[in-house]
């Protein structure tokens, strides 16, 4: 199945196509980045990430330009200083630096080569810090950006407050309406009638064991 | 979307038996092709890259990216781009070697060499890039010299092929892979067709229409359909001396990457 899916991919040229947006995205994000981002140590550097997910890896290569280090996507495994194997989901807790070594440790992800290199390319996505809303003043202007923001904010509010609002139908609908799980309260007394339950068959258990050496004795 | 001129001879032997040879369907003489197709380059440079997004409707993008991937580039790499024309390969190629590698941009037609080095320039890239004007039968190169060599829709347009693909050999390290991306046969009929109407009534319109040259884009098309097929190809690869000969089918054929190695 992987092996028609890489197949498919291959004549598609999806990763080509994946590849070519990421590396357009990234590099776009680093222009706009407002922090001091520095990827001078990088270069010539290569990254490689096989997630699980997809059936190619993900070469990210620091190259010198005369203006700005640029960052080449390619499906290149030749020439790599470090390789990570993982998951999606766990790529999306590796931004901070120090968390690399604990997600090894937790076998989340499996590293090869030099992880400074690593270590230095999670640094990068870390400081990595874009003012949009300044962004998007310069392309629309002051005041269209301003109102943008204010109907973001308000349509984020909403969906917030929805988005509570049908969480707590759904769980009323289930709960109460279906009854097909019981409430928190009520796993409490659940277990506060075991632990009751327990402790007086622990109390029986004495009294028996009590009995049963007077009657030895005597 | 031609690379570049290389001494052309469409024919999918070659040159003819007798000192004529092919410039499309034509059948000339073989000293007025070069000059015939030089007029072709020399016509299209300018417009070359904004066709071959109408073209091919940005997937040449694509394509070549598929071709960078498969060659196993590394820093430090020494790398000929054939036929470079406007210098997408090697701009890839030339981030990717690094300050320790280089790349060569060779085409024979300076105007196409003219506006890749421009546009290469414009971009920054310039520490690890020479530029030749040569002739992919007799490349003015040392053998063993270089680590990969790329000829992205060029290989057409050389009058003997096979002399190119043994000349290709001969520069090439052992280790050493030559890739060919080249326009090639669709593998299936419907797409054959619809690739035929589009190649011969659209094609030369766009052509006329942008480039303000028509002819040129009539050409192309007719040197795609004299041009080898995958196998064959193959063939001539192999016959040539190089090894692990392969080919990659893109689009459902209607470009072809070919692999070989020299050992």
């Amino acid at each position: 199945m992987t092996t028609t899916l890489s197949k498919i991919a291959s004549s598609l040229m999806i990763s080509q196509a994946l590849t070519s947006a990421l590396e357009v995205m990234i590099n776009k994000t680093l222009a706009l980045s407002t922090a001091n981002v520095s990827l001078e140590k990088l270069i010539q550097k290569t990254l490689t990430l096989e997630l699980e997910e997809l059936g190619f890896p993900l070469s990210f290569t620091v190259c010198n330009a005369i203006e700005n280090p640029q960052i080449v996507v390619t499906t290149l495994t030749e020439g790599v200083d470090c390789t990570i194997k993982t998951s999606l989901s766990t790529l999306r807790e590796l931004k901070a630096e120090q968390q690399i070594t604990e997600l090894i440790k937790q076998n989340k992800l499996d590293l090869t080569g030099d992880v400074k290199v690593a270590q230095q390319f999670a640094n990068v996505a870390e400081n990595l810090d874009i003012d949009w809303q300044s962004e998007l003043a310069n392309q629309i202007g002051d005041i269209p950006t301003h109102k943008l923001m204010q109907l973001g904010k308000r349509v984020s509010t909403k969906v917030q407050f929805a988005a509570k609002q049908i969480k707590a139908d759904a769980s009323e609908y289930i709960v109460h309406e279906k009854r097909l799980v019981v409430t928190r309260s009520q796993i409490d007394q659940f277990n506060q009638q075991v632990f009751e339950v327990s402790e007086q068959v622990d109390m029986l258990n004495q009294r028996i064991s009590q009995l049963i050496n007077r009657k030895a004795n005597h | 979307m031609p690379a570049s001129e290389q001494n052309q001879s469409p024919d999918k032997q070659d040159s003819t038996p007798d000192n004529t040879t092919h410039f499309g369907y034509k059948t000339i003489d073989k000293e007025d092709k070069v000059s015939m197709v030089a007029g072709v380059f020399h016509s299209v440079a300018k417009q070359y890259d904004v066709m071959n997004d109408l073209m091919s409707f940005g997937v040449h993008r694509l394509w070549k990216r598929f071709t960078i991937d498969a060659s196993g580039v590394r820093p430090g790499n020494k790398v000929l781009d054939l036929a470079g024309g406007t210098g997408d390969l090697t701009a890839k190629f030339s981030q990717l070697v690094g300050k320790e590698g280089k790349v060569i941009l060779a085409d024979i037609n300076s105007s196409m060499l003219n506006v890749g080095r421009d546009k290469l320039r414009d971009k920054g890239l310039v520490q690890n890039i020479e530029y030749v004007q040569a002739n992919a039968q007799y490349l003015p190169f040392e053998d063993n010299t270089f680590d990969i060599v790329t000829i992205a829709f060029g290989l057409r347009n050389v009058t003997d092929k096979d002399m190119a693909l043994r000349s290709i050999y001969r520069v090439l390290k052992p280790g050493g892979r030559l890739l060919v991306l080249e326009f090639s046969k669709p593998e299936h009929e419907l797409l054959n067709k619809a690739y035929d109407f589009y190649s011969f009534n659209i094609l030369p319109k766009m052509g006329e229409l942008v480039a303000k040259d028509g002819d040129s884009y009539q050409y192309l098309a007719e040197s795609i359909r004299m041009h080898p097929d995958q196998e064959t190809l193959k063939t001539m690869m192999d016959n040539a001396g190089f090894e692990q000969t392969s080919f990659k089918n893109l689009t459902g054929g209607v470009v072809a990457l070919h692999k070989g190695y020299k050992f």
